[in-house]
C-alpha cells in the first residue's frame, strides 16, 4: 500500500492536462466526467477492469457540496447501495480528488460487521476537481460515482495551531446511541494538524513539513471493522463516522499510526443492550 | 475635534467608489459604533424582505480589499444580465466595512438583539464561523435563516454561470 502511494503521490505531482474553460477562465466539468488526472489513476489502481458509475446501478453514491465553506474542510458522504452481508459486501473503498497533488485520500479495507458502508468524513479539496468514491464488492465488482467541487485551496489554507499538545488523542462518539441489531453510527476523531506540507508558517516564511495520519485501524471487541489507509488529503483532526453491529456490548478501539510513526490509541466501551 | 476625528474615522471605513454597483439597488448598511466595533443594523432589509417575500443577498465588503473589488467589478461588468436575475429574487444588502474590522469587532444586530460574528454564524449553523474572509455573502430569508451554505469569499462564483448557481441555490 505504500509502494502505491508513493506511486499515487508522484502521479498526482505530475498529472496535467487540458481543462474545459467556463465563462471567464474557471475550469467546469459535469458530475459524471472523467478528467486526465482519473484516466491515469484509474489505470493504474484498477487497470482494465470495469466500473460501473451508472447512477441507476451503482451500488455506491457520493454526496458532496458542490461548494463548500472552506477548501480545507469539504464534508464528504459515502452511502453504499448494498447491505453488508457477510455472503456479499463492500470490502474496500477508495476515496480520491483528482487535482490533489496526492489524489489517493484513502483506502478503506470493510469487513461485513460494519453493518452498513456509509461513511462520512471531510477532505481537502485544492482546485475544481472531481471527488470520486470507487467500492469494491468482496464479488470483485467496482462501482463509482463522483462530484464536481468549486473550491480552492485546500492543501495550502493556514493551519490551525490551536491544539498541538493533543495530537494524537483519539475520540469515540456514538451520536445516535446504541442501536440494537441494526447499523450503529459512531465518529471516530483524531486531533492531528494532517499537514500537507503545502501551508506556508506566516511567521517564518517556511512551509510546514507535512505531517499526517496515516491509519486508522478500528476493531469492536475482537472483530475488526475497518482499516484505513488515509493521505493529507484528509482535513485536519481527521474524523470518520462509520457504522458497526453493536451485538453484545464491547469495545470500540481504534490504534492510529502517524507520518512521524507515532501511534495512538483511542476506545469506547460500549454498554450491552 | 471628537466630531472630526470621528467623521475621519468614518470616511477611512466607508470610503467613495467601494461597494455594489448602483444597477443591483442594493440596500446600503453604514456600520455603527465605530472605531470600537463595527456594527450593521439587518432589521430593515429584514422587514422590507418580509413585505415583499423576498430573500436576502447580504453582502459583506472592505473598502481596503481587493478581492471585494474585484467582485463588484465582475458584478457590474455583467449588471445587464445578472441585475434582473437579483432583483427577481433578492434584496442585495450591501454591508460595507474594512479590512482592519476583524470577527472580534464585527457584530450583527437583528431582531432588537446584537451578536458578534463567531455568535451570528454559529445561530446561522453556517461553517464559516471560525473564520471571517472579505467579502462574505449570506442568501439569508426574511426569517434570517440560512438558504444554503455559501462558501468563504466570492472566488468560486465570479462568473455569470456560477453567480446565476448560487442565485438558483444550486448544490
Amino acid at each position: 500500500m505504500k509502494r502505491m502511494r508513493r506511486l499515487l503521490l508522484s502521479l498526482g505531482l505530475l498529472a496535467t492536462g487540458p481543462l474545459r474553460a467556463a465563462v471567464g477562465g474557471l475550469p467546469s466539468a459535469a458530475h459524471g466526467d472523467s478528467s486526465p488526472e482519473w484516466d491515469k489513476l484509474r489505470e493504474k489502481l484498477f487497470g482494465g477492469r470495469r466500473i460501473d458509475a451508472a447512477p441507476e446501478t451503482s451500488k455506491v453514491q457520493l454526496i458532496v457540496p458542490l461548494r463548500a465553506a472552506y477548501g480545507a474542510s469539504v464534508p464528504v458522504k459515502i452511502v453504499s447501495r448494498l447491505p453488508q452481508t457477510a455472503g456479499l459486501y463492500v470490502k474496500r473503498v477508495y476515496v480520491l480528488v483528482d487535482k490533489n497533488p496526492s489524489p489517493l485520500a484513502a483506502v478503506l479495507e470493510l469487513t461485513s460487521d460494519i453493518g452498513q458502508a456509509d461513511f462520512e468524513t471531510r477532505l481537502r479539496v485544492d482546485e475544481y476537481s472531481h471527488v470520486r468514491v470507487v467500492s469494491e464488492l468482496s464479488n470483485g465488482e467496482l462501482h463509482m460515482d463522483s462530484r464536481y467541487v468549486k473550491t480552492s485551496g485546500g492543501c495550502s489554507a493556514p493551519p490551525n495551531r490551536d491544539a498541538l499538545h493533543l495530537i494524537g488523542k483519539t475520540v469515540f462518539k456514538l451520536p445516535e446511541g446504541v442501536k440494537p441489531n441494526l447499523p450503529t453510527p459512531a465518529q471516530v476523531t483524531v486531533v492531528h494538524p494532517n499537514d500537507t506540507g503545502f501551508e506556508l508558517n506566516q511567521q517564518t516564511v517556511m512551509y510546514i513539513p507535512a505531517y499526517f495520519v496515516r491509519s486508522i485501524k478500528v476493531r469492536y471487541g475482537e472483530r475488526r471493522l475497518f482499516d484505513a489507509e488515509l493521505d493529507f488529503s484528509v482535513s485536519e483532526n481527521p474524523t470518520l463516522r462509520f457504522n458497526f453491529m453493536a451485538r453484545g456490548g464491547g469495545e470500540l478501539l481504534a490504534e492510529v499510526e502517524d507520518s512521524k510513526e507515532r501511534r495512538f490509541v483511542g476506545s469506547l466501551v460500549v454498554a450491552a443492550e | 475635534m471628537r466630531t472630526f476625528v470621528f467623521a475621519a474615522l468614518l470616511a477611512v471605513a466607508v470610503p467613495a467608489g467601494a461597494g455594489l454597483p448602483a444597477a443591483y439597488a442594493p440596500m446600503v448598511v453604514e456600520a455603527r459604533g465605530l472605531p470600537e466595533r463595527a456594527e450593521f443594523d439587518l432589521g430593515p432589509a429584514l422587514q422590507r424582505a418580509r413585505r415583499e417575500h423576498k430573500s436576502l443577498y447580504v453582502y459583506l465588503g472592505a473598502r481596503d480589499c481587493p478581492f471585494c473589488r474585484r467582485y463588484e467589478a465582475f458584478l457590474a461588468a455583467n449588471a445587464s444580465q445578472l441585475a434582473p436575475q437579483f432583483a427577481a429574487r433578492y434584496i442585495v444588502v450591501d454591508l460595507r466595512s474594512a479590512l482592519a474590522i476583524q470577527a472580534p469587532r464585527l457584530f450583527f444586530r437583528s431582531g432588537g438583539r446584537s451578536r458578534g460574528y463567531a455568535d451570528f454564524m454559529r445561530e446561522l449553523g453556517d461553517e464559516r464561523a471560525r473564520q471571517l474572509v472579505y467579502p462574505s455573502v449570506w442568501l439569508l430569508d426574511a426569517l434570517l435563516r440560512p438558504l444554503m451554505q455559501m462558501p468563504a469569499g466570492t472566488g468560486t462564483f465570479e462568473t455569470v454561470e456560477e453567480q446565476l448557481e448560487i442565485l438558483r441555490l444550486q448544490q
